[in-house]
C-alpha cells in the first residue's frame, strides 16, 4: 500500500528556523490507516498538522503529501493538494455569515460545481451529521458538539484522502465527542480515507485498529 | 447602518476624485472655447504704406492667422467731412493702410513682442500696435487658474485614493476570518477576494451613475436657469455621453488597483 504522508528528517520551526519544533522526524503514514497525535501541551502537535496542509514549510527534511513534496511545493499545487483533504479544528472555523448548508459544501463551491450539486450533497452530508433541521441556521446558532459536525460534514464533502484534525473534541462533552469519533471511523472504515487526530485523551470506545504517535521533546515516535 | 456606512466611505472618495475627472474634461472643453475667443478676439493693428497681402504678413511670421483691412473710405468721409472731393482723394491718397491681424493661439507677451519686431522688418510697415498689458494679464490669471485646479485635482485624487484602500484594508479584515478558511480549503486568491472585488464594482458602478446623474442634472437644469453667461454659452459641453463611459472606466479602474494592492499587500494571512 502506497505511502500518503511520508516524513523524513524532518525538521520544523518558527520564526525563520530560530525555535525549532520538531527536529529530524521520521515516518510515514499509509492510505485508510488512522492515527492518533499526543503530547505535552506546546509539543508541537498542532505545528505538525500545520506542517501536513503545508501552512508552515519544513525547515530542513522533506515532508511528502500525496505525492507532492511541501518543502518546495508551489502556491497553485498546495491549493489543489488543499482540496483533497478534510481538516477540522478545535474551534470549529465555520463562517458565522454563511448557512450551515453554505459550510458545509464550502470545498464543493471552491472545486467549481453547480449550486444544484451543492444543495442535494449538503442535503446528504447534513443527513449524514444528523443535522438535517438545522440547514438553514447559522453556526453562532448550533450548540459546540453541533457546530463540530458542521466542521466533519465540511471535512468529508469532497471524500477526501486525507482528514487532518487538530483537538476535533477538545471543547466537547463525552456524548458529543463520542458522536465525532464515530463519525470520522466511519469516514476511515468506508470510504478508506487516512485520518490524523490530534487529541489529549485517545477514546476509550474506538472500534478500529490504530496506530499511536507521541511528540516529545521535538522528536515524533510511535507507541506498539 | 453599518453596511451603509461601509459603502459610503468607499463611494464618497471614488466621487470625489470622479468629479475631479469630469471638472478637469469640461474645463479644458470650457476654456478651449475661451482659449479659442480669447485669440479670435485679439487683433494687432498694424500700419502701412503700402498694400500688404496676408501671405506677406505670413512670411514675416507663421502666427499670423487673418489680416483685415480696415475701410479707408469710412476714415475718410470721417475726417473728410465737408472738405471737397479732390481734397478727400489727396487725403486718401496720403492716408496710410490700416490692418487688424489675428493671430493663430494663445500667445505670451514676449512672442508677441517678436511678432511686433518681425513685422517692423518689413520697411513698408511703419506702425504695429499690441494690447500687450491686459493681454497678459489675462493670460497670466488664466493660466494659474488652469494649473491650481490641475494641482487640486490630483491632489484630491491622491488623498482620495488612500481613503479607498482603508477602507479596502477595513473591508479585508472584516473578511478575514472567511478568507482564512477558504484558503485553508484551498480555495485561489481570485476567489477568496471574490467578494471585495464584487462590492468594488458594485460601489465604482454607483459612483459613476452618482456622478453622471449630478452633472446631467446640472447640465440640463442648473446651467440653464443659473444665469451666469459662461454657464449658458457652454451648457453643450458640461457633460457628454462619452463622459460616462470615461467615468465608469476610471472607476473600475480605480477599484482594481485598489482591490488588488490590499489583496496582495499579504498573500497568505498567516495564524
Ligand atoms: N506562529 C508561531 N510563532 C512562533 N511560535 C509558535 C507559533 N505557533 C506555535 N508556536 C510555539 O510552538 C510550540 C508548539 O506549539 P503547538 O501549538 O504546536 O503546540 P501543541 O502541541 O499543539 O500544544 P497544545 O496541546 O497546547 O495545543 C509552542 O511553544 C508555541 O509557543
Ligand atoms: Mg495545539
Amino acid at each position: 500500500m502506497s505511502n500518503v504522508i511520508h516524513a523524513s528528517n524532518l525538521t520544523l520551526s518558527y520564526d525563520n528556523g530560530e525555535k525549532q519544533i520538531i527536529k529530524d522526524a521520521n515516518f510515514s503514514i499509509k492510505k485508510g490507516e488512522f492515527v492518533f497525535i499526543t503530547g505535552p501541551s506546546g509539543s508541537g502537535k498542532s505545528t505538525l498538522l500545520k506542517s501536513l496542509y503545508g501552512q508552515l514549510k519544513p525547515t530542513e527534511g522533506d515532508l511528502v503529501v500525496g505525492g507532492l513534496n511541501l518543502t518546495n511545493i508551489r502556491q497553485r499545487k498546495l491549493q489543489e493538494l488543499r482540496t483533497h483533504m478534510g481538516i477540522i479544528f478545535q474551534d470549529y472555523k465555520l463562517v458565522n455569515e454563511w448557512t450551515v448548508a453554505k459550510n458545509v459544501v464550502l470545498p464543493l463551491m471552491i472545486a467549481g460545481y453547480s449550486t444544484e450539486i451543492q444543495d442535494t450533497q449538503a442535503r446528504r452530508l447534513l443527513k449524514h451529521v444528523k443535522l438535517s433541521e438545522h440547514a438553514d441556521k447559522y453556526p453562532l446558532e448550533l450548540s459546540g458538539g453541533e457546530q463540530q459536525r458542521v466542521g466533519v460534514a465540511r471535512a468529508l464533502a469532497k471524500n477526501p484522502v486525507v482528514i487532518l484534525a487538530d483537538e476535533p473534541t477538545g471543547n466537547l462533552d463525552d456524548y458529543s465527542s463520542n458522536v465525532i469519533w464515530d463519525l470520522m471511523e466511519n469516514a476511515c472504515q468506508q470510504l478508506d480515507t487516512t485520518v490524523l487526530v490530534v487529541t489529549h485523551k485517545i477514546p476509550t470506545i474506538f472500534s478500529l485498529p490504530y496506530r499511536h504517535f507521541i511528540i516529545e521533546s521535538k522528536g515524533v515516535y510511535e507507541v506498539h | 447602518m453599518k453596511f451603509i456606512k461601509n459603502h459610503l466611505m468607499f463611494i464618497l472618495p471614488l466621487m470625489a476624485i470622479l468629479l475631479g475627472i469630469e471638472f478637469f474634461l469640461v474645463f479644458d472643453r470650457t476654456t478651449d472655447t475661451y482659449e479659442k475667443g480669447l485669440k479670435e478676439g485679439y487683433t494687432m493693428l498694424v500700419v502701412s504704406k503700402k498694400p500688404v497681402e496676408l501671405a506677406t504678413f505670413q512670411t514675416l511670421n507663421r502666427h499670423i492667422s487673418s489680416s483685415e483691412q480696415i475701410a479707408r473710405d469710412g476714415i475718410v468721409s470721417e475726417v473728410a467731412k465737408g472738405v471737397g472731393k479732390s481734397t478727400s482723394a489727396a487725403i486718401i491718397k496720403a492716408l496710410p493702410y490700416f490692418y487688424n491681424l489675428g493671430l493663430d493661439a494663445y500667445l505670451k507677451s514676449s512672442e508677441l513682442e517678436t511678432i511686433k519686431k518681425d513685422l517692423k522688418s518689413d520697411t513698408n510697415i511703419k506702425r504695429v500696435e499690441t494690447f500687450g498689458g491686459s493681454y497678459n494679464s489675462s493670460y497670466r490669471l488664466f493660466a494659474f487658474i488652469k494649473f491650481t485646479l490641475k494641482l487640486f485635482i490630483v491632489f484630491m485624487t491622491v488623498v482620495s485614493l488612500f481613503l479607498i484602500i482603508k477602507q479596502m484594508e477595513i473591508w479585508k479584515y472584516a473578511h478575514k476570518e472567511r478568507m482564512r478558511v477558504m484558503e485553508i480549503f484551498g480555495a485561489p486568491l481570485m476567489l477568496r477576494s471574490g467578494i471585495l472585488f464584487k462590492v468594488a464594482f458594485v460601489d465604482a458602478i454607483l459612483a459613476s451613475i452618482l456622478v453622471s446623474a449630478l452633472f446631467l442634472y446640472v447640465k440640463f437644469y442648473w446651467a440653464a436657469q443659473s444665469g451666469i453667461d459662461m454657464m449658458v454659452e457652454n451648457q453643450e459641453v458640461l457633460f457628454r455621453v462619452t463622459d460616462m463611459g470615461i467615468l465608469l472606466g476610471s472607476s473600475l479602474l480605480i477599484v482594481i488597483v485598489a482591490v488588488y494592492s490590499v489583496v496582495f499587500s499579504n498573500k497568505g494571512v498567516e495564524e
